[in-house]
């Protein structure tokens, strides 16, 4: 399969952050979200393969072309790209088939009316960004981006400013729009959501690096760093402390392991970074009682779901969540008890 | 034309720019600072010794700094007053006076100085005081406006349920500070720099002397001086000065920066005067009616006579005099309103490119594009008449130096900031995302700058350029320095009360209103919008 972009060994400086080296690539055709909480450096990363920032060191392959490296800095325009920004970035003073025609300068006006139609916004052609909604308006930005016929389409948060009960909406056009034109995608987001919705594949980043990659289901059923596990599965990764052949935690102690199963990866961990790492089927809790050797907790908030109670409880400076079959009373003692065997993985691995 | 041919091209208006600065700001002042330590001996500090012998010129500096305090206080309550009341009470007619507060900045100073000379108004400290004070209050009325348009009723009315009414009226006065202590700050520059008014009044009898005069006594007695502290005493006795106002400069800048820009706000309730509604009206008429109305009254009187001895004023004498404006002055006026003209189109085009170099890039540089409203603009002329008067570069351009291409250049630079800070402003509140946007769209530089970047800078940059045709129409001080100046309106009219030509000179000074009052409300009269305010 042939690679749409290849980024390898990429550094970047912006203040005080430094990004990488960070190394991915995605297949032509390829649906791609580099995931990772705020500071983590997804939206550096994607300006410097749009283009918007130079990078310091490695490379950034578009197709078979070279169009950075430390060197060399192929302005955006020339780059091929079309991306679609956060809040829409539209020009305010141009109307929405201004916005595509001066987009794609071979675009005629009919055109942009078709493409306007195809959108969804085909009566909104003579408007200005200031008189349309949210959804409208990020409509507008993504046929903005598609009109120039992109290579890869690159998106950054494209759902963030529209209302939720319209995202379903506009994460249909997406696909259907880039299916259709099999263009090569990669979206940046720090929500999980947005990431399964639009994309296949998941680069997941902590302080500029890459911790993780690998397809959305791989990633959920078997993570290979405590890192990954809490930001897309609301895992809660609880200290260990290494004790022989054994890591003592606050659930007891357990077999420390030699290597990683599936690392997807990762290296080797070491003991200090070892996190037991507790799903949210993993751990039930029921009220507390006097038993001297249970895992006690302080409930936050106990909510109703279909086949019981789901509990937020904070266990020191953690949050593990916790079912339970009965309602447990805000701000007292729960018993927390282990479901399944529980996971140890590092916290973070160095995938790139 | 290939991609990096129409990179270029659109760099160019930039390069220009830069390059206009370096030559008619930078290259006069620096040159002008260093010749103080070059005598014909080599290097030497005895100009600048010699400063801190001279009493006169600490004498003129405490002088115009007393000057500056008290006008700035006239300023301050003319100007803030008249904004408080049109934007925060229930004044009268507060809808209509309000936009009025900007109108005497159309007034050239020394016409309010002629008008109240007629009148008798003398010639001692506080005269020109107030004069000044009058010339420079919209300054702060128009600063204090905007501050008061920004603030957040809902802020205000939150501090009046919790602390009462003053403690609320205290932290409003807390949120305009910045824009109310930038409007006097400019008012006390102008003040401090303004040469033409203390220098009409000394005409009239005045005897004391402020810095600007100093300035320029020094410059036009240097052809006498016989040795090099004496031509350098006019240049050495500015720069402590100028370091001072380029500081205060500079807190301006700080201030106007951080001065509230939110946006939509709900606007501040209006307190209701009570019964001090109708005589609270005093204020803002005596303002306008000193800043306008008796300039205009003035120079109309002119214009029937007034000054003429021999006959009573008349709509007959009134004819004779448009017949001499037309015959004698109409010259000058028409060179005054193209010079002012060709300012405002040069500093537009010149203040773009570098606007957006400030708002994005190098914002440091707002330092260096704020000098010459810092520096007296006296000075500022003695510095390019010293650069160019003997130019080797220029005599080559055939006469570079006396021609209107020199005057172009002067006044050019003396107004660059009243444009490029303003739009640099303006571009900073651009989305930069929306021209990230842009720059990914395959066009040429050329074509995203005249498409993208250009029209949301459009009514900013036409206020801009109405601005800097009103300050170069008013313009006197460069006029009095750079030689092709010398036959513009309003230096003319300056010297016409002296040899009794206050018939003509009456009309072409009411022509000089109208053209800078008409020119702003071009875009109303032709196209039916709504005039936005200079501020």
């Amino acid at each position: 399969m042939t690679t749409a972009l290849t980024v390898t060994d990429l550094t970047c400086r912006r203040g005080e952050f430094t990004l990488g080296p960070v190394g991915f690539d995605v297949p032509a055709g390829g649906r791609v979200a580099i995931v990772g909480p705020s500071g983590s450096g997804k939206t550096s990363l994607l300006r410097c393969v749009a283009g918007l920032e130079r990078i310091g060191s490695g490379t950034i392959r578009i197709g078979d072309q070279v169009v950075a490296d430390g060197k060399l800095h192929t302005a955006p325009d020339r780059r091929g790209l079309g991306l679609v920004f956060q809040d829409g970035a539209l020009w305010p003073h141009l109307n929405a088939r201004q916005h595509l025609t001066f987009a794609a300068p071979s675009m005629t006006p009919a055109a942009a009316d078709a493409l306007l139609e195809r959108g969804g916004i085909g009566h909104l052609a003579e408007r200005k960004p200031a008189k349309m909604s949210g959804g409208e308006a990020q409509r507008l930005g993504l046929l903005r981006a598609l009109a120039p016929e992109p290579a890869v389409l690159l998106l950054d948060e494209p759902l963030r400013s529209v209302d939720v009960h319209l995202r379903d909406a506009l994460v249909l056009l997406v696909r259907t729009l880039a299916d259709e034109r099999g263009l090569t995608t990669v979206l940046v987001t720090h929500d999980r959501d947005e990431a399964f919705a639009l994309a296949t594949d998941l680069v997941v980043m902590h302080e500029g690096r890459v911790v993780e990659r690998g397809s959305a289901r791989e990633l959920l059923a078997n993570p290979s760093c405590a890192f990954t596990a809490a930001f897309l599965a609301n895992a809660a990764c609880l200290p260990t402390t290494p004790a022989g052949d054994r890591v003592e935690t606050p659930f007891g102690a357990f077999d420390r392991p030699a290597v990683h199963a599936a690392t997807n990866g990762a290296a080797t961990p070491s003991d200090s970074e070892l996190r037991l790492v507790l799903l949210p089927g993993d751990v039930s809790a029921s009220p507390a009682d006097d038993s001297p050797a249970e895992v006690r907790g302080s409930v936050l908030t106990s909510t109703p779901t279909t086949d019981g109670y789901q509990n937020r409880i904070a266990l020191g400076d953690h949050i593990v969540f916790a079912r339970s079959d009965e309602l447990l009373a805000t701000g007292l003692p729960a018993r927390l008890n282990l479901r399944s065997t529980p996971r140890l993985l590092p916290w973070q691995t160095a995938a790139h | 034309m290939n991609h990096t041919a129409t990179n270029l091209l659109s760099r160019a208006p930039l390069l220009l720019a830069l390059l206009f600065v370096a030559l008619f700001v930078l290259l006069p002042l620096a040159e002008l600072f260093l010749g103080t330590f070059f005598s014909d001996a080599g290097f030497t500090f005895s100009a600048w010794a010699r400063l801190f012998e001279d009493e006169n010129l600490w004498k003129q500096l405490l002088a115009s700094l007393r000057l500056g305090l008290a006008a700035t206080t006239i300023s301050l309550i003319l100007g803030g007053g008249h904004a408080w009341l049109t934007v925060r009470r229930d004044l009268p007619f507060g809808r209509v006076l309000g936009p009025l507060g900007i109108a005497p900045l159309v007034m050239p100073p020394i016409f309010v100085a002629m008008g109240f000379s007629d009148f008798g108004i003398g010639s001692g400290f506080w005269p020109c005081a107030w004069l000044l004070g009058v010339a420079h209050a919209p300054f702060v009325a128009v600063l204090t406006a905007r501050g008061l348009r920004a603030a957040d009723g809902r802020a205000y009315e939150a501090a009046w349920l919790l602390r009462g009414r003053g403690r609320a009226e205290l932290a409003l006065l807390r949120t305009i500070s910045p824009e109310l202590l930038a409007g006097c700050l400019l008012a006390f520059l102008f003040t401090l720099a303004d040469h033409g008014v203390p220098e009409f009044l000394t005409v009239k009898g005045k005897t004391w002397h402020t810095y600007a005069e100093g300035v320029y006594s020094r410059w036009t007695r240097r052809a006498v001086g016989t040795t090099f502290e004496d031509l350098q005493s006019p240049v050495v006795a500015a720069l402590p000065f100028i370091a001072a106002l380029a500081g205060l400069m500079w807190l301006t800048l700080r201030l106007r920066a951080h001065a509230p820009d939110r946006g939509t706000v709900t606007p501040l309730p209006i307190r209701p005067l009570g019964a001090g509604r109708w005589p609270a009206l005093l204020l803002p008429l005596v303002y306008l009616a000193a800043g306008v109305g008796v300039p205009v009254l003035v120079l109309t009187r002119w214009v029937l006579g007034s000054a003429q001895m021999a006959e009573p004023m008349s709509i007959a004498y009134a004819r004779q005099s448009f017949a001499k404006a037309v015959d004698q002055g109409m010259p000058v006026f028409e060179n005054s309103v193209w010079l002012a003209l060709a300012v405002a189109a040069l500093v537009v085009i010149l203040a773009l490119p570098l606007a957006r170099l400030v708002a994005r890039r190098w914002q440091k540089l707002e330092v260096v594009l704020a000098l010459p409203i810092a520096i007296p603009a006296i000075l500022l002329g003695v510095a390019l008449v010293n650069s160019y008067v003997d130019s080797k570069v220029m005599r080559a351009m055939n006469d570079f130096y006396s021609g209107w291409g020199f005057a172009l250049c002067g006044y050019a630079a003396r107004f660059l900031p009243f444009a490029a800070i303003p739009l640099a402003a303006m571009v900073r509140r651009q989305s930069l995302a929306s021209e990230e946007a842009a720059s990914l769209v395959p066009r040429s530089a050329l074509s995203r700058s005249l498409r993208i970047h250009l029209p949301p800078l459009l009514p900013a940059t036409w206020s801009a350029a109405v601005l800097v045709f009103v300050l170069a129409l008013r313009e006197l001080d460069l006029a009095v320095v750079l030689p092709a100046a010398n036959a513009t309106a309003v230096r003319r009219l300056a010297n016409a009360v002296h040899f009794q030509h206050e018939d003509w000179s009456g009309v072409i000074g009411l022509l000089l209103l109208s053209t800078a009052v008409l020119v702003p409300l071009l875009p109303s009269l032709l196209a039916g919008r709504r005039l936005s305010s200079l501020s």
